[in-house]
């Protein structure tokens, strides 16, 4: 281990690249194995400290101190590698201070502390019958191991086994004897040789330990197979040593039968989960047992039992949670859940479930009882096959190879689902239920697409018929109210993504999720959230703008569309997420096959916005106190307001934003040419699956909205507008402009009649008109105006020119009001309203002003 | 030797903080410099707008300190109505100019300039009024941070006060024991003084208003004796 440490950090050292977190660690490791090694140490050479661990400690102090002098360096290091580089120094003079003495020694006269060492090495050499195996002199003790007897090597072995080390480092240890040669080429050189070899690059370094690993592990292995060939060991590969194995689980004589199997199936399984179980070498040992068990023919339930097992010490490889399994593991695996289900399905009067206790195991005779729980397993496959597919980047190829291994997953779960419809409870049937629903609700299914549409006969299966079916049953069945609810979910999203859209409203409309969905757990939340947003897809599809924007509005209005629907990590703000925090939320994600296009999302709620804000803008123009619809709407438009220049558009949002100012103006034609030309067609419409539809329903959508807006901006320089020339101009049919416009007088938007002989839309001019709002409006700013003025005079009673600043131009602004007395006494009532409550002094003003 | 400012404006809306500076400057280096104010929009209708001002010598003296605390207007007795005076412009033409224009008027056709019932006036009150909302809503504005900063000067005031107080309570107590006062410390470094708001953005709004206040109401008395002659005709 020293070894490997002093390569680690002289091969850092060589790199120069000022990683000090690696450093850091490596200075640990130092440390540690320089504690194991101290008592050792201290027997054979009377406490003296060997002479390369000090120089190793005397380089790192050296080159530390250099780089704590370069200043400017230190500046532009990143934040953990100064932190890291501070924390070292400090640790390394603490430690260093217990060799005070030497390390002076050494200073002064280095090489002959080499020399020592070299000597130190011989002495060593002698008799390192004890040697740990963290012993400095690692290759030569490697050297000398074969000739160890056999006691004392297993001593050594089980030493090492509780080192940590061996489990951190899981490297393959499928190498051959080729290798071990090498390794023999290596170990003939001095340790010397080593340091001198620094220079190699990281790879090489990496190799050469991963080799010592190997090495040592052929080596265990064997000293636990209880092999009594003390010197061919070099040339036994791992494969080659199972075969071995097998007589050392029976013997050649014994009698393999079902007890001695289970006996030792259970001698297996109870090193589970120990700190010095190689579970590597647990799987072997199962699937040899297997094989055992399958060759003498001991009936199924008992290889369904070592299976079960087998599979378990496979997902127990992995030490974390959160990371995923390795690939081959994987693969194994979903070869092995095969086997498994398809041995239940061919053993019928097999029993198997958790609650089957050991004891009452029966695998001798039918009715078989097994303990174990096939769901549980493969439940657990597909958390696997989640977090593998998480791990992946999304734009390679691996993720794609990966997600081929979604066939094979959902095979499996057709399998069990197969086997649980026979064998299984409503509760467990309704659990695989839904990982069957889970893996096909995002899926477009074009069969139940153009069933739908009434092309394919409602007898056709499609997935909507199964989701259906699936869907169903887990509603009547289901106890848990996780279920139902993810499985409700899960159907209306179904339900939306083939444009369904008047059942998945009513469903949803019908679960009543709204309220009671923030209590449930997050991923609960997640899907409920990618369903909001699917549904508001549907609607918008379906030309219900309003619909689509309430059911986007949550999703889209804090502008953390991405962290609701758990497609990405939102860059914090306010605080840094703690590592577990990271964690939790990584484990959160969907995979990326599942993804929601967010800029077609926030493309189709702003164009939503769009359609339904504008023309109430317009027809608000004069209020007060209008409320906005839909903020980030605003927040856009307000972003394009700002820029002095406002170029031609090049992003969705720009383009969307462009489209509004053009509809603002009534201009249609620009409005839809902004909207659907080529780019937008690329980054937005064209992922819908009827795209055409889409594009037609929204060009109608912009006509139909930008008439609207044209009556409510225009319709006050119009005496009377011909409904032939608006339809005309909006390119229109006559019925439609007719329906919209009447529409608008019947909720009494505009002020106008129809005239039909004509057909013309004749304005009536109503109070207030726009210039009367305008002075309306300034009453109430000059109210509050007044307000804030008396709150000024109420706390000091020297500042009254606020005062007169109101009454010197009250008069003016009231001059401004059309002369008719009827309507100058309508204007004047607001105004007084305002002032009613104001000092006695204005009330005077104004009663002298007017009357 | 005059020099002149001129500046072109739509509205009237003049009154500005850069108008004030630049029109300081001139006025600090040449004594009689005026800015003139010409409306080409009024003109292009038929009325030359052309007018003259100057800043006052209280303008003046504020400007020169920068220093525009409601305590120092106060003082100067500057407000926005006297922060500019009006000069009025007599427009003196050549002879040849006045003969020119003679033979223009009698070249004009007869029924031009004849149209003086025309109330086409909806769109001018129309801008002029939003005009004058955007500034009543900033002179709002100003109010309120007017407002917030008294309120916590009378915060500061009454915590003050209370500390005052407490201390020259103490001081007595100690008095009557026979031991030394407490020492005297900077009460301004305990409560650091707010620094009052420049007043002088809230002046130049509320001179702007009052500038659109007035053209408001011109406007309007226009259009009100053309209704009552139009009424008088019918």
């Amino acid at each position: 281990i020293v070894i490997i440490v002093i390569l680690y950090l002289s091969n850092l050292h060589n790199r120069c690249d000022l990683i000090f977190l690696s450093y850091f660690e490596g200075f640990e490791d130092l440390c540690k194995a320089y504690q194991k090694a101290l008592n050792v140490v201290k027997k054979e050479e009377g406490g003296k400290i060997p002479g390369f661990f000090l120089r190793c400690l005397v380089d790192l102090e050296d080159y530390i101190n250099q780089v704590w002098e370069d200043k400017d360096g230190r500046k532009n290091m990143s934040k953990n590698n100064a932190k890291s580089l501070t924390t070292l120094r400090q640790k390394l003079r603490k430690y260093t201070r217990d060799f005070e003495e030497e390390i002076r020694l050494f200073r002064e006269n280095p090489d002959a502390e080499d020399s020592d060492v070299e000597k130190d090495e011989v002495d060593e050499d002698d008799d390192d019958s004890v040697m740990d195996d963290d012993e400095p002199l690692g290759p030569a003790a490697f050297k000398k191991e074969p000739s160890i007897p056999k006691e004392e090597k297993k001593v050594v072995e089980s030493e090492s086994d509780l080192d940590s080390d061996e489990s951190d480092w899981p490297s393959d240890s499928d190498e051959t004897s080729s290798s071990s040669e090498d390794d023999r080429k290596i170990e003939g050189r001095t340790r010397e040789t080593f340091l001198k070899k620094k220079v190699d690059d990281l790879e090489g370094e990496k190799t050469k330990k991963e080799k010592i690993r190997d090495k040592r592990k052929t080596k265990k292995e064997k000293g636990e197979s209880d092999d009594d060939t003390k010197d061919g060991w070099q040339s036994v590969s791992k494969k080659a040593a199972i075969p071995r194995e097998k007589p050392k689980m029976f013997g050649k004589d014994d009698e393999v039968t079902i007890p001695a199997v289970v006996k030792k199936l259970s001698e297996i399984m109870a090193a589970r989960g120990k700190k010095g179980t190689d579970r590597k070498e647990q799987i072997e040992l199962l699937h040899e047992l297997f094989n055992i068990a399958k060759e003498n023919t001991l009936g199924l339930p008992v290889q369904i039992k070592i299976q079960f097992n087998l599979i378990m010490s496979i997902y127990d490889y992995n030490p974390s949670v959160s990371d995923p399994m390795k690939v081959d593991f994987w693969e194994k695996i979903l070869v092995k859940i095969d086997e498994l289900l398809d041995m239940l399905a061919i053993t019928p009067e097999l029993a198997i479930g958790e609650h089957i206790t050991e004891e009452s195991e029966s695998l001798e005779k039918p009715p078989y009882r097994v303990r174990g729980c096939v769901l549980t397993i493969v439940e657990r496959m597909d958390e696997e096959f989640i977090k593998l597919l998480k791990a992946c980047d999304a734009h390679s190829n691996e993720y794609v190879v990966r997600l081929r291994d979604e066939i094979q997953t959902c095979k499996i779960i057709d399998k069990l689902l197969q086997y649980e419809e026979e064998h299984g409870m409503p509760s467990d049937i309704c659990r695989i239920y839904l990982r069957k629903i889970e893996h096909l609700y995002y899926k477009y299914d074009k069969k139940a697409a153009k069933q739908v549409k009434g092309e394919l006969p409602e007898a056709e299966v499609t997935s909507l018929n199964e989701m259906d079916r699936l869907c169903k049953y887990i509603f009547v069945r289901d106890n848990t109210d996780r279920l139902r609810t993810r499985a409700v979910l899960c159907h209306i999203y179904h339900m939306s993504l083939h444009d369904k859209w008047y059942e998945a409203r009513d469903l949803m409309l019908m679960a009543h999720l709204q309220e009671t969905i923030q209590h449930s757990d997050l991923p609960t939340q997640i899907l409920y959230n990618r369903t909001m947003v699917q549904l508001g897809l549907c609607a918008f599809r379906h030309g219900n703008v309003k619909e689509a924007h309430n059911a986007l509005l949550d999703i889209q209005s804090g502008g953390r569309a991405k962290e609701l629907l758990a497609q990405g990590l939102l860059p914090q703000r306010q605080y840094e997420r703690t590592t577990e925090q990271e964690k939790q939320e990584k484990q959160r994600q969907i995979p990326f096959h599942q993804h929601i296009n967010l800029e077609m999302l926030e493309c189709v709620y702003l164009v939503s916005a769009m359609l339904i804000e504008i023309p109430y803008m317009a027809a608000h123009e004069f209020d007060a106190r209008r409320r906005m619809i839909s903020k980030s709407f605003h927040h856009q438009l307000k972003n394009s307001e700002r820029q002095s220049l406002v170029g031609p558009p090049e992003s969705m949002r720009e383009h969307v934003v462009a489209a509004s100012k053009a509809m603002r103006n009534g201009n249609w034609n620009l409005c839809r040419s902004l909207l659907l030309n080529d780019k937008m067609n690329a980054k937005v419409w064209d992922l819908f699956h009827e795209a055409e539809k889409v594009r037609l329903m929204l060009g109608r959508k912009i006509q139909e909205e930008s008439l609207r807006t044209y009556l409510f901006t225009y319709s006050h320089v119009y005496d009377s507008i011909s409904l032939v020339t608006l339809s005309e101009m909006f390119e229109l049919p006559y019925g439609t402009v007719h329906a919209i416009i009447s529409k608008l007088i019947i909720n009494e938007e505009i002020m106008a009649s129809l005239d039909e002989p004509t057909s013309c839309l004749v304005m009536h001019r109503t109070e207030p008109s726009s210039l009367q709002s305008l002075s309306l409006q300034l009453a109430d700013k000059l109210y509050n105006l007044v307000e804030n003025n008396e709150r000024i005079l109420d706390q000091k009673p020297f500042f009254s020119r606020g005062m007169q600043v109101i009454i010197r131009w009250f008069p003016f602004f009231s001059l401004c009001l059309p002369p008719e007395i009827k309507i100058f006494e309508k204007m004047l009532g607001p105004v007084w309203r305002c002032y009613s409550g104001g000092p006695q002094k204005i009330k005077k003003f104004c009663v002298y002003f007017f009357f | 030797m005059q020099m002149m400012l001129m500046k072109s404006t739509q509205l009237g809306n003049f009154i500005t903080t850069q108008l004030l500076e630049s029109q300081y400057s001139y006025q600090t280096s040449i004594e009689e410099s005026v800015v003139l104010i010409y409306d080409p929009n009024k003109t292009a209708r038929g009325f030359l707008s052309v007018k003259a001002y100057r800043l006052t010598p209280e303008a003046i003296s504020v400007v020169q300190e920068r220093d525009y605390t409601p305590e120092v207007l106060r003082k100067m007795r500057l407000g926005y109505e006297n922060l500019f005076q009006e000069i009025k412009v007599v427009i003196k033409n050549s002879h040849l100019l006045n003969t020119l224009l003679c033979e223009l008027f009698e070249m004009m056709p007869s029924t031009e300039g004849q149209q003086f019932l025309d109330l086409g006036t909806m769109s001018t009150l129309d801008r002029q009024l939003r005009c004058l909302m955007e500034y009543v809503d900033d002179l709002s504005q100003e109010a309120s941070k007017f407002n917030n900063l008294q309120r916590q000067l009378a915060k500061q005031q009454q915590e003050k006060h209370k500390y005052l107080q407490k201390r020259a309570a103490e001081n007595a107590q100690r008095q009557s024991r026979g031991e030394p006062p407490l020492p005297e410390e900077d009460i301004n470094k305990q409560f650091k003084p707010i620094p009052p708001i420049p007043r002088l953005d809230a002046m130049i709004t509320s001179g702007q208003i009052t500038n659109y206040c007035k053209q408001i109401s011109q406007f309007c008395n226009q259009s009100l004796g053309k209704l009552y002659v139009s009424k008088a005709l019918q």
